[in-house]
């Protein structure tokens, strides 16, 4: 079992690895000397080549594994190494064939940035974190990479450290994500205490020795970590809040580094799921999906509506896990990375343009604010043509990468649910309701961004223009990706797709459902054409019928009042609790300790007076009745004869008094 | 015959001329001569004591020693205040105060 044979799929793996990591030691070294960012492209152009051959070498071939042994606890062995199997390496690629564009565009949307050489840094750190994820074949190492692509998202949320907006949602991102991570702890912990191992193989081949208690413990408290990872409900609050970092980095987090790590993890070690679990799991996938996608509903803000439509996307993802297909899963991971980075990028080019006219114009405007923005399909047609692609391929309409996937995932859902009984019936029907929710936000985005007339009182649009191209072959790139032929040659039937086939290793159990395939797609591509057609009419006619003030739409526009709720509840209470704590600290603990010193002092200062007023005291005191006496009697001896006299005359005087008194 | 004590008495008297003289006079001739007088107050008394020593006269010549002794200091202390006469130009022992040295 234990190979420690460098072959070349292996050694291409661990170069496009340690690329990433080698870019960020060096870019780290050269500091302010490295603002041009080559070294992170040319780092992330040659993982991708290198996984783009793993790829070809490890994908339907039998998996590879290498291991090394790591450290040794007790009698206990742990290995080290990395598994190539076909889950493996087509995240691989997929992380690079995301994280390159991003690269290239960053070039050209970063330039100028005071801080872009730590931008360059953080971004390799992130991009090596993510690859060593994928291809760690032990939960430990997994866990490693996990916090590192906790922390290097921390950084980069907070890249911008001096808003203070951007300061407070890398906290929130870090401290939500941190209680994902005791959850993947406490799931390593049980693994290893009832398994012995923590090997991803081992684990798919003896979950019966588990206790049952135990087993849905542990797979709950992976769920945990892949919840806040994957920003499920009700622990996604930090997503939308990271959007205070750069557009190009929210969409490496959206759609291939961060967020895909929970779903990662959860198809990695799917076989520890029983089926408690993965009703928990296709419930909250559920939740997640339909309250997201209600609360992108009424959002202004660019960003948190997209920010909103990937936690509702990585709800269906977990209803994929949750039934069981994590293949399914993991095709909607791949297609919605595509999709969903293009929309992030192709919004960071119009927030560019909304930021150069605000700069120029001295308009305190938001650039973010769609409410600004308008008419923008005749200044900057590349975007409007690749965000038309993307929202598309969100919204699932046919001939997009998007329909294959999420008409897959509702059909299987669909099929699921036929054999389950109760609240479990319920969610097809929800995942069709937030599938037309998701067409209607979407195009609402599009309505108000693209069409109608510049909202900004502008005399001038000539200054309205094109991204450039450096940020416009990326967009490109990825809108090719987003269409169907990448992932099947048949446009609109999902069964034959490879990389579903390629990731499937049991047959499907699922009793299928042939009139479902042509029911559900029909369905969605009607709602997304009558939300389109909605859209048009409320945003671009400028005839809307609902009242903003409404408490429906203010519970969609605040976020559930979420956050207030958890300020409320958990932020205040645990401060409270903590200045409490500090009190005790600072009063009775430190108090006890001060109290101690004092009166350690208080009896030294009196030791020291006695010390100084009795003890020297007596000394001085013998010391100056000597120097009196000295002193008195110096006064006797003054040099003349006659005064010699009178002292001798007196001194027998008194001696002859002293007789005749005291002796007579 | 006279008692001893008016002896005494005289002596006494003597005695405390003498005193005075020493203590108080600004010459130094005068002191020295304050000397002798206590000199002759006490040589009185040795005469006086001496009449109860019939058969040796022992008073009457410690007397006679008492008096060559006292000629010989008067001799050697007038040799002094001539040389200090000569050193300090004076002969007041207020002048003089190099004793303390």
């Amino acid at each position: 079992m234990l190979s420690t044979v460098l072959t070349y799929p292996v050694l291409a793996a661990l170069t496009a690895v340690a690329l990433p990591l080698l870019a960020f030691l060096l870019s780290a070294a050269l500091g302010r000397r490295a603002r041009s960012g080559s070294i992170a492209v040319a780092s992330i152009s040659l993982s991708l080549v290198a996984a783009a051959y793993v790829f070809g070498q490890v994908w339907n071939q039998e998996s590879i594994r290498v291991q090394w042994e790591w450290f040794t606890v007790g009698s206990h062995r742990f290995l080290v190494g990395l598994t190539l199997d076909n889950l493996s390496a087509m995240m691989l690629l997929l992380v690079c064939v995301i994280a390159w564009p991003v690269h290239v565009y960053s070039v050209a949307y970063m330039k100028g940035d005071s801080g872009i050489h730590r931008y360059w840094a953080y971004l390799s750190l992130f991009c090596f974190a993510m690859l060593g994820l994928v291809i760690a074949d032990n939960l430990l190492l997994m866990y490693i990479f996990w916090e590192l692509v906790g922390f290097a998202s921390y950084l980069l949320i907070g890249f911008w450290f001096t808003k203070e907006s951007a300061v407070q949602a890398n906290k929130k991102a870090f401290l939500v994500n941190r209680i994902g991570d005791l959850g993947f702890l406490i799931g390593i912990a049980l693994v290893y205490s009832h398994l012995g191992t923590l090997d991803t193989e081992a684990l798919t081949a003896t979950p019966e020795t588990f206790p049952a208690t135990w087993h849905t413990v542990a797979g709950l408290a992976f769920f945990l970590g892949a919840m806040a990872k994957s920003a499920q409900f009700p622990l996604h609050v930090w997503l939308p809040d990271a959007m205070e970092g750069p557009t190009a980095v929210s969409s490496l987090i959206h759609a291939a580094t961060m967020v895909a790590a929970g779903v990662f993890l959860l198809a990695r070690i799917h076989p520890l799921f029983d089926g408690n679990t993965l009703m928990v799991i296709a419930v909250t996938g559920t939740v997640t999906a339909l309250v997201a996608a209600c609360f992108a509903l009424t959002q202004y803000d660019i960003k948190k509506i997209l920010a909103f439509s990937t936690i509702s996307q990585l709800g269906f993802m977990m209803v994929g896990i949750g039934i069981g297909l994590f293949p399914v899963a993991l095709f909607h991971l791949a297609t919605h990375a595509f999709f969903k980075c293009l929309l992030f990028l192709c919004a960071g080019a119009v927030i560019h343009q909304m930021h150069h006219v605000a700069e120029s114009q001295q308009h305190e405007i938001d650039p973010q604010d769609i409410r600004n923005m308008g008419g923008l399909r005749r200044h900057m047609p590349v975007t409007f043509a690749t965000m038309l692609i993307a929202s598309l391929a969100l919204a699932g309409f046919p001939f997009t990468s998007g329909y294959l996937s999420k008409d897959a995932l509702i059909v299987h859902t669909f099929e699921w649910a036929a054999l389950q009984s109760g609240f479990a019936k319920v969610i097809p029907y929800l995942l069709l309701a937030v599938s037309a929710l998701t067409s209607f936000y979407i195009l609402r985005l599009l309505a108000k961004v693209f069409f109608g007339s510049f909202r900004v009182g502008l005399k001038d649009t000539s200054m309205l223009h094109e991204a450039p191209l450096s940020m416009r072959i990326p967009m490109v790139f990825l809108a090719a990706c987003s269409l169907f032929p990448l992932f099947s040659m048949h446009p609109l039937n999902d069964g034959h797709v490879w990389l579903m086939q390629g990731l499937t290793t049991t047959v499907s159990s699922l009793p299928p459902l042939r009139l479902l395939h042509l029911a559900v797609p029909v369905l969605t591509t009607l709602a997304t054409c009558v939300s389109a057609m909605m859209a048009w009419r409320w945003y671009v006619s400028s005839r809307y019928p609902l009242k903003t003030d409404s408490l429906p739409y203010r519970w969609s526009y605040n976020q559930g009042y979420l956050n207030p709720f958890y300020e409320w509840v958990i932020v205040r209470p645990l401060l409270r609790l903590s200045h409490f704590l500090f009190w005790m600290d600072l009063r009775i603990v430190d108090g006890i300790v001060n109290g101690l010193a004092s009166l350690g002092r208080s009896l030294a200062a009196a030791a020291s007076w006695m010390d100084m007023r009795i003890v020297d005291g007596l000394v001085r005191l013998s010391g100056k009745v000597a120097w009196w006496l000295g002193n008195l009697f110096r006064r006797l001896q003054t040099g003349r004869v006659q005064h010699y006299f009178t002292t001798v005359f007196l001194i027998i005087l008194v001696i002859l008094i002293y007789h005749i008194v005291v002796l007579l | 015959m006279i008692p001893l004590t008016h002896f005494l008495i005289v002596s006494a008297c003597l005695f405390a001329i003498g005193l005075y003289a020493v203590l108080s006079r600004r010459n130094a001739i005068m002191v020295l001569v304050g000397i002798e007088l206590m000199i002759n107050a006490s040589i009185l008394n040795l005469v006086a004591f001496g009449r109860y020593d019939k058969t040796l006269y022992g008073g009457q010549v410690f007397a006679l020693f008492a008096i060559v002794l006292a000629a010989a200091a008067v001799a050697v202390a007038l040799a002094i205040i001539l040389n200090v006469y000569k050193f300090y130009k004076s002969v007041n022992p207020e002048d003089i105060n190099h004793l303390k040295d």
